[in-house]
């Protein structure tokens, strides 16, 4: 009798007073991980979606969080393919390129004829091309190149395309680059929040992609290509999966920033430090092959790359260059990587 | 004709520098398999401190040569016992990626605010002397540099062969872990490696500030060409990667008079990624030795 009423009043209680129904979700967060990751996340996406609104869309906060963001997305693509399935890529510069050249030709020819701008298909299509071209250097790298060498191999492809981009004047603009058809900028608002749907989606699906039997053989992969193979996994198969969603995610990153820059040429889109070794860097910084890892990598090392521009200007690289020494040296398996050595729970 | 032997002859000369780093990089990714970037850097780094020596103590560049190769030496026993040691013993090639990557970034901004990224040269009296052999002009620090990479490679090849510490680079570049089994340090080593690959970083360093014009985001360039001349030429092959770097001088040279100087590049990475899936032993290594 006693028990029931009390279990009652619970549950009216519960119905009167919002607070009951937050602590009942708090409890059954505790006891549910996944639960308790959904509530985090979407938390963290209501403060990161209203931001613009609380402090000025037009603030540098803003900026910083949106550089953040291109960050993530970048290194979550390049995550895929260097962090879970162990392949090294050093040619993430390229993937990014393409995805704004794909976006700056393809509105400068006016072929889809749709409104361009922030054009859905448009930023799709800028994922295309660089998962094709994935797929055109992937086949002949990952099939016969390991380790280094398929490095080394990406590297090469990246260089080459830099080259005919150079080249190739009259069709890609050459060193001057092409300027995308100005279209309104009004405000950073649009970018943001492109960029914030970017990451949810980058996210989501890498996340997805490593919690499926995909995952499953890429860690195979990663840790034993030959015992995966022995186990019945199609090796090339997967690495080139990867790879091409790696490059879709990267390319349509890349097509965001075109429009955020208004104009693409190789000295910004196909810079070496910007979008191949800060991908890397966020990455292994982060935790190399987690879902977090980009995540917070891309925090620290944005935070510490903008304020340090402007604070100390030219000598900033250099501190940016020991930053990556110390920590490759003390922490080679990265800040997520640290969660594991406190509790060997996984 | 005389103007193809002479784009070949600069060629030569050009590549012998390629050759010089691409040994040093050879000896390092061989024993730790560490991709030592920042190489190009390093180089360029020697460059500019044979300028120093030259322009502010008057020292002549050629004489330069033993203080700069000693600093070189030492430079890198201190890069593997300070940075790489931990990454080398777990092979961790991402992690020796990125401190070579954070110690190119270093060298070069280092470089930029120390002595501005306009280029520089040094500019000695006789740096202006021309050579005339078969109809071929070329200049005097030239020949000279060519010479010097020769000698050097030389003496790192005998080192290599005749002597105890040598030969165990040799064994750990084959196979460290058979080496080490068979009770070679791997420290000392790996030790001896990275600082024969820097001391003919500053021996590269010398001859290019010697013959060319040189500014701090020139290394990059070369540690990417010395990457490929490694791999043309076999990783630990000594001689076939002086080779390496030869042919890809004559290429580079010979494309550029052919096809125009922006195609050069592409030409050489097109034959870098052929070499890497083809013959990734290198040109003139045996099959049996595995990358």
């Amino acid at each position: 009798m006693m028990k029931k009423t009390r279990k009652s009043s619970e549950q009216l209680g519960r119905a009167k007073d919002p607070s009951g129904f937050l602590k009942s979700l708090v409890q059954a967060g505790l006891k549910n991980r996944i639960f308790l990751i959904i509530i985090i996340a979407v938390l963290a996406l209501v403060l990161f979606g209203t931001m613009p609104f609380m402090i000025g869309v037009d603030s540098f906060f803003i900026y910083y969080l949106f550089m953040v963001f291109i960050y993530i997305v970048v290194s979550q693509g390049w995550n895929l393919i260097g962090g879970y399935t162990g392949q090294v890529s050093l040619g993430t510069h390229a993937f990014f390129a393409l995805g704004g050249y794909t976006t700056a030709l393809i509105w400068l020819h006016d072929i889809t004829h749709t409104w361009y701008y922030f054009d859905p298909l448009v930023m799709a299509l800028s994922g295309v091309v660089p998962a094709i071209f994935a797929i055109i250097i992937g086949i002949p790298t990952l099939s016969r190149l390991r380790g280094d060498y398929f490095s080394f191999g990406t590297l090469a492809a990246a260089q080459i395309l830099q080259i005919v981009i150079l080249r190739t004047t009259a069709f890609s603009g050459g060193a001057v680059g092409l300027r995308l058809p100005a279209g309104g900028f009004t405000d950073l608002g649009r970018y943001y929040w492109t960029a914030l749907l970017l990451v949810v989606l980058a996210v989501v699906a890498v996340y997805a992609i490593t919690k499926s039997r995909i995952g499953l053989a890429l860690r195979a992969i990663s840790e034993d290509e030959m015992s995966a193979a022995s186990h019945g996994i199609h090796i090339l198969k997967y690495k080139l999966l990867a790879f091409i969603i790696g490059s879709f995610i990267i390319g349509v990153c890349g097509s965001l920033f075109a429009y955020y820059q208004f104009i693409v040429n190789p000295s910004s889109m196909m810079s070496l430090d910007r979008w191949m070794f800060y991908p890397l860097l966020i990455c292994v910084l982060g935790g190399n092959g987690t879902i977090m890892g980009p995540i917070i990598g891309a925090f620290i090392v944005v935070t510490l790359f903008t304020f340090g521009e402007n604070l100390v200007g030219r000598v900033h690289p250099m501190l940016s260059g020991i930053l990556i020494i110390l920590v490759m040296k003390f922490m080679p398996t990265g800040i997520w990587g640290l969660k594991d050595k406190i509790s060997p729970r996984r | 004709m005389e103007i193809v032997i002479q784009a070949l002859v600069n060629g030569i000369l050009f590549g012998t520098m390629y050759g010089t780093a691409a040994i040093g990089l050879s000896l390092i990714f061989g024993t730790m398999r560490i991709v030592f970037i920042a190489q190009g850097s390093i180089i360029i780094f020697f460059s500019y401190l044979c300028f120093w020596l030259f322009t502010l103590l008057g020292i002549d560049p050629y004489l330069s040569i033993i203080p700069i190769v000693l600093v070189a030496l030492l430079l890198g026993v201190a890069f593997y016992y300070g940075l790489f040691k931990e990454s080398a013993a777990l092979q961790d090639r991402i992690s020796s990626l990125l401190i070579a990557v954070g110690v190119m970034f270093v060298a070069e901004n280092f470089m930029t605010v120390a002595w501005t990224p306009n280029p520089r040269a040094v500019v000695t009296t006789y740096g202006f002397y021309t050579v005339r052999l078969f109809g071929i002009h070329t200049t005097l620090t030239r020949l000279i540099a060519l010479g010097i990479a020769i000698l050097a490679t030389t003496g790192v090849f005998l080192f290599l062969r005749k002597t105890l510490i040598g030969t165990a680079v040799r064994a750990c570049s084959e196979d460290s872990e058979a080496s080490s089994l068979m009770g070679i340090s791997p420290h000392r080593v790996n030790a001896v490696a990275f600082a024969i690959g820097t001391g003919l970083a500053g021996i590269a360093g010398i001859n290019f500030a010697t013959t060319y014009s040189f500014d701090p985001n020139y290394g990059f360039d070369i540690a990417i060409k010395a990457l490929i001349a490694l791999t043309l030429g076999g990783i630990g092959n000594v001689g076939g990667a002086l080779l390496g770097g030869i042919i890809i001088g004559v290429i580079e040279s010979m494309a550029s008079y052919y096809v125009g100087m922006g195609w050069a590049q592409g030409i050489l990475f097109v034959i870098f990624i052929l070499t890497l899936t083809l013959r990734p032993y290198g040109l003139f290594g045996k099959i049996s030795q595995k990358a």
